[in-house]
């Protein structure tokens, strides 16, 4: 099963998810195409992580179809997976290996040969040049963030998976991640990422879907949810500069309430 | 188009098994502290070898090494690294899930043949315990299937229960049981059936057989079925504590 070109790398069809009795997913509908930066934005709890863990793999949903480049993420799981990168929220590598032996595993899972040279020049992208054995629990929250960012993206896959990439990320960590990203886009590579960084989001991504209490709400760019919603009362009353933004869209459509 | 290709398995399962071994020797003290365990009681023992000979020592304190290494050590190092969410990150790969779990317990056997190398030079350097040629390779052998006993017990552990400071408490439970059960059962303060039970339990299967592969000419039919029984005590709580391995320790 491949896929053909200008088809969604990723399909999301009519996802649910179930904890015990409590739905944490709710129909959930979506695709990322080619060359495409995906944001699912949502307040905590909303469902975006369960909905990303049902990509990944890592959850069985209760109903609902996931095709990542034309594989079923439960059938034909392996090649699925072969297909993606991904960088989850906690970033988690065994402490007590060093930057090299994680990249270096990682590599050998994926199948990838990693020369002397090839591997200097991961680290050098990521500016850990210096600290190749320095060991993982070692490093600075940024720093874990720009390994597990390189790992995501060694088997150059066609579809990347963020989870919140920007968090704990000093300016310019951020703004070469978003340059990473934009890489990604330009090779016609489809990321998909969770952000609570409205400006981000509004700045970086092609499309967004807004998600609460488990149901996607609303899915555009951000010009067209910016300019669909605009008059909408709720989106006027959160509007604190004058001008609507996108926070302001998303306040109006998930309300004010902060969400445990 | 993209191509259907996953990567080479036999590649992917040696990247891991590497990687855990550098975690293993990283982690180095608590093997350490695995081995130091039964040593101390050859040490401590050394009297009473003449009384009750040198293969029922080497057995005892080779039962608490696996148990200790196998059920606690194994059991709570899992439970810690699925807390931190380091399985769930390599489950996101192109990984079969019990390669991840096969590598890790194929690392724990070989510090059971470790621990096994250790405990004879213990008893023979301090209890001047010897056994024959044949003795010492039998016990290697049933070492291991005793070590992989008690290690799928503790898979089977860490695999049902969530928590990791359960896991900790049930495994440290489990082993206390063991060496109860182990210390009456030898003294046959149990009635009858129980004795029996204990005879053919995890504890007394590998008890048996370590005892009978030390001297391989005590090896009885007994023996034999402790082996088969042992073996299978071995596959079945492995597959069990990784068909239903709960891989997340939060969530579903």
């Amino acid at each position: 099963m491949t896929n053909a070109p200008g088809e969604a790398i990723l399909t999301v069809d009519q996802l649910n998810v179930f904890y015990g009795s409590f739905q944490a997913v709710k129909d959930v509908s979506f695709d990322v195409r080619p060359g495409e930066i995906f944001g699912l934005l949502g307040p905590n709890g909303a469902g975006k992580t369960s909905t990303l863990s049902a990509v990944e793999g890592l959850l069985k949903p209760h109903s609902g179809e996931i095709q990542v480049a034309g594989f079923n993420i439960r059938r034909q799981s392996l090649y699925a997976k072969a297909n993606m990168g991904i960088q989850l929220q906690a970033t988690s590598f065994q402490p007590e290996l060093t930057i090299t032996e994680i990249i270096r595993l990682f590599a050998g899972i994926y199948g990838i040969s990693l020369t002397h040279d090839r591997l200097q020049a991961l680290l050098r992208d990521i500016k850990l040049d210096d600290a190749a054995s320095k060991r993982f629990g070692q490093l600075s929250g940024g720093q874990q963030q720009r390994v597990s960012l390189v790992i995501a993206t060694i088997h150059d896959p066609i579809l990347v998976l963020l989870d919140e990439p920007t968090t704990g990320l000093d300016p310019q960590s951020r703004r070469q991640l978003w340059e990473r990203i934009e890489a990604i886009r330009e090779k016609n590579h489809a990321v998909l990422l969770t952000t609570h960084s409205m400006e981000e989001a509004e700045a970086v991504c092609d499309r967004i879907a807004i998600i609460d209490h488990g149901r996607v709400i609303a899915t555009n760019t951000p010009e067209a949810l910016i300019e669909m919603h605009r008059r909408d009362p709720d989106v006027i009353a959160a509007s604190r500069k004058g001008k609507i933004t996108l926070e302001d869209v998303f306040i109006g459509l998930t309300g004010k309430n902060v969400r445990a | 188009m993209i191509q259907p290709k996953i990567p080479n398995p036999r590649e992917a399962f040696l990247s891991l098994i590497r990687a855990d071994f550098t975690t293993q020797w990283r982690n180095r003290r608590a093997v350490v502290m695995s081995i130091l365990v039964p040593a101390v009681i050859l040490v401590s023992w050394k009297g009473l070898v003449s009384k009750v000979g040198g293969p029922f020592v080497i057995s005892i304190s080779l039962t608490i090494g696996l148990t200790s290494i196998g059920l606690m050590g194994y059991a709570i190092s899992v439970a810690r690294d699925r807390d931190k969410g380091i399985f769930q990150r390599l489950r996101a790969t192109p990984t079969p899930n019990f390669f991840i779990m096969i590598s890790r317990l194929t690392v724990q056997l070989v510090m059971i043949l470790l621990l096994v190398a250790c405990v004879f030079i213990v008893g023979y350097r301090f209890d001047h315990i010897a056994l024959s040629p044949g003795g010492y390779a039998l016990t290697f052998a049933t070492g291991i299937v005793g070590g992989a006993l008690y290690l799928g017990l503790g898979q089977t552990i860490v695999g049902f229960v969530k928590n990791a400071e359960t896991v900790s408490s049930t495994t440290r439970l489990v082993y206390i049981a063991f060496l109860m059960l182990g210390m009456f059962g030898e003294l046959n303060q149990f009635p009858a059936p129980i004795n029996r039970m204990v005879h053919w339990s995890p504890f007394g299967t590998v008890r048996m057989l370590l005892t009978g592969s030390m001297d391989p000419g005590l090896w009885t039919q007994d023996t034999t079925i402790a082996l088969f029984i042992s073996a299978a005590y071995a596959v079945v709580f492995c597959f069990l504590g990784i068909k239903w391995f709960k891989w997340n320790a939060a969530g579903a």
